[in-house]
């Protein structure tokens, strides 16, 4: 199998997590206009609990549906309890808090869970399929990432293009003062948003886990490249940040591949900067749209 | 009856009402004249709750809404049609109207209301699924007054319908407005600069100036005033 194509499947995989990270970190700016800096942090904390579950003999799935319903709780919860207080302040005392809480995550990680370099179970196997004579670099496990990554993406979309709830959601985020006035409880609103990233956040950590081992911060440069993600698609458009996500997934495993893996954070921070300069609007950006 | 009293609101140390009351019943409208800064737009924003007052009350039927959170003031059945940025510019005209009474959980009533609005304003129909920043002011303005009458409202609030709106459009709002008035028994709070038009659809009428009340009464006797009209109605 070529270089490339095993490259290209790769960084599908790869980008597919990225996108979910995006997607969580886009849903938050775009309902609070606050980066969630620590989405990581919080995926890894319910990748744990996750790990926690399957350690004490419950099997993978139950793991699994550990980790998205904590990652559910857990963005309720701050944002009840630590973006709700703050509300009317100005968004960097709350970005400022998220930073706090990334810290604070991570050092309560090795106190709960110990700080030992963990591995986490795929739900699949890890090798690759054999397609007729040769094998191809894309496991089952693969395939279920890209399919519940996917998933998670189109029951979004139906949530919020097709159901009252989901328009409440992205009336709330374009203007609460006025969403206010037509009856929508613009605060559970809020909440639910913080919920359903955190979800979409939890979703990228126990995907990504059996290939990066679970530590503390193992969640930190996948934060990192979720964020290129959603800069480079523009951080206002959820499209944007799946395809900026899948973008960066491919371009890291370029980098890589071509030139070496200890460069892929690099590769991130040459695309954050030229994006900045050359787009600093991103590929999708309503921004100018909503000026008019 | 929405009934206000001695409603006083400070934005700091400014004070930007002192001690208003008002009364609007079942079945009328109440004009609320001023220039402005005169306060009468603070007025709307603390009956619908968005601006905490520093003293007095509103009630609304009797029940005292002072303290309600805007979404639950909503929820009762006041609609407030803000001035100016009034509508969703990201969502559809659509999505917009459908928002005006979600709340109500009456997807029946609601389809008829909507199809209603569409034909009180038949520009936004033909419109229905763009989104609403490609609509001009005058569009915008029906969208807005649309979208309060689909939650079929006992009480409405309209700051300053007149803007942006061509001066048939806006008589056709009216007319429709001063139906249901009549059929419904809404109460209507009407705040406008352009106090000719106004105090000519209007049952009665107040007159604010620099957050104080200085003439209060019946629409027909304010007209009458001469004084009072060169004085604070310009006309």
């Amino acid at each position: 199998m070529s270089r490339f194509l095993v490259l290209t499947l790769n960084g599908l995989t790869q980008g597919a997590i990225y996108a979910a990270m995006a997607l969580a970190l886009v849903m938050i700016w775009r309902a609070t206009r606050i980066i969630n800096f620590a989405q990581g942090a919080m995926a890894m904390f319910t990748t744990y609990l996750a790990l926690f579950a399957v350690d004490h003999g419950a099997p993978y799935w139950a793991g699994f549906v550990v980790a998205l319903s904590s990652g559910l709780l857990l963005g309720a919860i701050v944002e009840r309890v630590i973006v709700r207080p703050v509300e009317t302040a100005p968004p960097l005392n709350v970005v400022i808090l998220t930073l706090g809480l990334l810290l604070f995550l991570e050092a309560l990680a090795p106190m709960a869970f110990g700080g030992q370099i963990r591995s986490f179970p795929p739900a699949f196997s890890i090798v690759g399929l054999h397609l007729g004579n040769s094998q191809v670099a894309f496991s089952p496990f693969d395939a279920f990432t890209l399919g519940s990554v996917l998933a998670v993406m189109v029951l979004l979309l139906l949530l919020f293009q097709k159901t009252n709830l989901g328009l409440r959601m992205r009336a709330s985020a374009f203007n609460p003062e006025v969403s206010r006035l037509l009856g929508i409880r613009v605060g559970r609103m809020l909440t639910l948003g913080w919920a359903l990233a955190s979800l979409v956040g939890a979703l990228a950590g126990v995907l990504i886990a059996p290939s990066l081992l679970l530590y503390p911060t193992f969640m930190d440069q996948v934060l990192v490249f979720g964020f290129t993600g959603a800069v480079l698609g523009g951080l206002d458009s959820a499209v944007g940040a799946v395809v900026g996500g899948l973008l960066i997934g491919f371009a890291l495993s370029f980098v890589g591949g071509y030139l070496g893996s200890d460069l892929e954070t690099v590769g991130a921070l040459v695309i954050l900067i030229a994006v900045l300069m050359v787009r600093p609007r991103g590929l999708f950006s309503l921004q100018r749209l909503r000026q008019v | 009856m929405l009934e206000v009293t001695d409603l006083t609101v400070a934005y700091g140390t400014v004070v930007a009402l002192h001690g208003i009351s008002l009364t609007v019943a079942d079945s009328s409208i109440t004009a609320v004249l001023g220039a402005n800064g005169a306060g009468k737009t603070t007025l709307v924003r603390t009956i619908s709750g968005l601006t905490r007052p520093r003293g007095g009350s509103v009630r609304l039927d009797g029940r005292d809404i002072t303290r309600l959170a805007p979404e639950e003031i909503a929820r009762l059945g006041v609609a407030h049609v803000p001035q100016g940025q009034g509508v969703l510019a990201e969502l559809t005209v659509d999505e917009n109207l459908r928002l005006g009474g979600l709340w109500r959980r009456d997807p029946k009533g609601q389809r008829g209301a909507l199809a209603e609005a569409y034909e009180l304003f038949p520009p936004l129909a033909s419109r229905r699924h763009l989104a609403a920043f490609s609509l001009s002011g005058g569009e915008r303005q029906m969208l807005s007054v649309g979208r309060a009458l689909v939650a079929r409202p006992r009480m409405l609030l309209l700051d300053e319908p007149s803007l942006g709106l061509a001066r048939r459009a806006l008589i056709q709002i009216m007319a429709r407005i001063k139906t249901l008035v009549a059929e419904r028994g809404l109460a209507v709070l009407l705040i406008e600069q352009n106090a000719k038009s106004a105090l000519s659809v209007a049952d009665d009428a107040m007159v604010l100036h620099l957050g104080k009340v200085v003439a209060q009464g019946r629409a027909h006797q304010l007209l009458s005033e001469e004084g009072l009209r060169h004085a604070y109605l310009g006309f």
